[in-house]
């Protein structure tokens, strides 16, 4: 794997990890579409500088989680809190959920950066706008500011000469990694990945988890939805597993992917391992 | 040549016809698009009443003709006690009557990005304001952008229909010319010229913007 961050400026990001303090917490969130009840009573809590990674069978709700998280997907019942902050809803005197209203919802959001699948970036806009649109008119930075943080992000994962291309004319792994730019544009306490690999071509993969490796290192909170084990392994702090819309088990990479104590989690990991190797 | 002897005395009031017609489409096409766009947004962003609302609207004026309507509103007007010029009278009912169609290709366009767009915007803390202002409407209006061209062509051919009431325009003049020379043939074969001519410029543009659309996509 070529090293994309190989003579690029050291990292830029100002994070100053401080381990045992919960950065995410979400207590008893369940969703449903129609009949199908896609989160169970979840609670996941994720610590500031932790890397959580979430493993689990196709529909069963990995995605979803993460749609919770920012509240891209309404949920039913529980509370998301990051940072302290409520996300979507608050718990009024009566221990009865209020829903924040939309410009609190917005301004949360902005705190929690996501990297979504298939990049999802602004096709009518250029790599530098769509890095710097949002911390401009969501956060007021001047532009001249913005631009240069984007410069900045976009020399640590080795796009610095792509910032007035159109995303159209970048590769899937390009594209990839400015969304993961665009979305540390805006200072997030926390960064969500959802699959992020799964649309790319197995010789770009490896870019794109450089570009997420060097995060972790730095002592960013993630959360991370992957197929991919063995970056599991390597960047994971820890891997939550789910099934049916509940979390299963979690633990430490080598206790979870070598010495799993449910029959789910061992059957899973068979099947994935008869197929890859991890 | 001899023939077109009553076409080459009378090119010029053909002109000035085609000078109203452009004159008056102008004027239908802008609250068209204005009350089009509103129409598209109450549509998708409106409450159950006004989505009724505007549905129940369209689907009134995509029952009736154009020339029906203009004619009930030219004898309508005068009973309702309303002073309204005949110029302004039939491009209030033009632009009525194409803002229903406008509204369903701008509505098309917003429907039309996919849902990927939405949900980049407000992960981004974007208010709903803000993410149809930078990320929705440039994308909407530019898928939109080639029918839309299509259906102010449309409108500038639906002028010539306003005639009948009596307004004064490019197929007005025609008639007048051929009234005075006793040649249809040459004289509305020039106005088919002169109709082609600006309906292909906007078909053109049509074109261009339709290559401008897909720049990114």
């Amino acid at each position: 794997m070529a090293n994309i961050l190989s003579g690029a400026p050291s990292l830029a990001i100002d994070i100053v990890p401080v381990l045992a303090r919960p950065m995410l917490e979400m207590s008893g969130v369940s969703k449903r579409f129609g009949t199908l009840e896609v989160l169970r009573e979840v609670s996941l809590s994720v610590q500031a500088g932790e890397v959580v990674v979430v493993i689990g069978p196709s529909g069963s709700g990995k995605t979803t989680l993460l749609r919770c998280i920012n509240l891209l997907e309404d949920y039913e019942r529980g509370i998301v809190t990051v940072d302290g902050e409520p996300v979507g809803y608050r718990l009024d005197a009566g221990n009865q959920r209020v829903r924040l209203p939309e410009r609190e919802i917005a301004a949360a959001r902005g705190k929690i950066g996501i990297v979504f699948q298939s990049f999802n970036l602004f096709p009518h806009m250029n790599v530098l706008q769509n890095i710097t649109a949002a911390p401009v008119r969501v956060k007021g930075i001047s532009r001249a500011q913005a631009e240069a943080r984007a410069r900045e992000l976009l020399a640590m994962v080795g796009l610095s000469d792509k910032a007035a291309e159109h995303p159209v004319r970048l590769s899937g792994g390009q594209q990839q990694r400015v969304a993961i730019v665009r979305a540390l544009a805006m200072d997030p306490k926390i960064m969500l990945f959802d699959e992020v690999t799964s649309a790319l071509d197995p010789e770009l993969v490896g870019e794109v988890l450089a570009a997420m490796q060097q995060l972790a290192r730095a002592g960013m909170t993630m959360v991370v939805v992957t197929h991919e084990m063995s970056f599991a392994r390597d960047i994971a702090d820890r891997i939550v597993f789910m099934d049916d819309g509940v979390i299963v088990e979690q633990g430490k990479p080598e206790q979870l992917l070598f010495s799993p104590t449910t029959d789910r989690v061992r059957a899973f990991l068979k099947r994935y391992n008869d197929r890859y190797r991890i | 040549m001899k023939e077109f002897a009553p076409l080459l005395h009378g090119y010029w009031y053909l002109f000035r016809g085609a000078e109203m017609t452009l004159l008056m489409a102008a004027a239908a096409v802008v609250p068209a698009t204005f009350v089009g766009i509103l129409l598209a947004l109450a549509q998708v962003f409106g409450n159950r009443f006004a989505r009724s609302a505007v549905v129940g609207y369209l689907f009134v004026i995509r029952g009736i003709p154009l020339l029906v309507l203009l004619t009930f509103v030219y004898y309508l007007l005068p009973l309702t006690g309303i002073d309204l010029p005949p110029f302004w009278g039939v491009v209030v009912v033009m632009a009525l009557y194409y803002a229903a169609f406008m509204s369903e290709v701008f509505r098309a366009g917003i429907l039309s990005l996919p849902r990927a767009q939405w949900d980049a915007a407000r992960s981004l803390g974007m208010t709903r304001q803000l993410m149809l202002r930078i990320v929705i409407f440039p994308q909407a209006l530019r898928l939109a952008s080639p029918p839309f061209v299509s259906l102010c062509a449309n409108l500038v051919k639906a002028t010539s229909l306003v005639s009948i009431v009596g307004l004064w325009e490019l197929t007005m003049a025609s008639r007048e010319i051929v009234e005075r020379t006793l040649a249809p043939f040459q004289i509305f074969l020039g106005a088919a010229a002169i109709y082609f001519c600006i309906c292909y410029t906007l078909a053109l543009y049509g074109k261009y913007l339709e290559r401008r659309a897909l720049v990114g996509h």
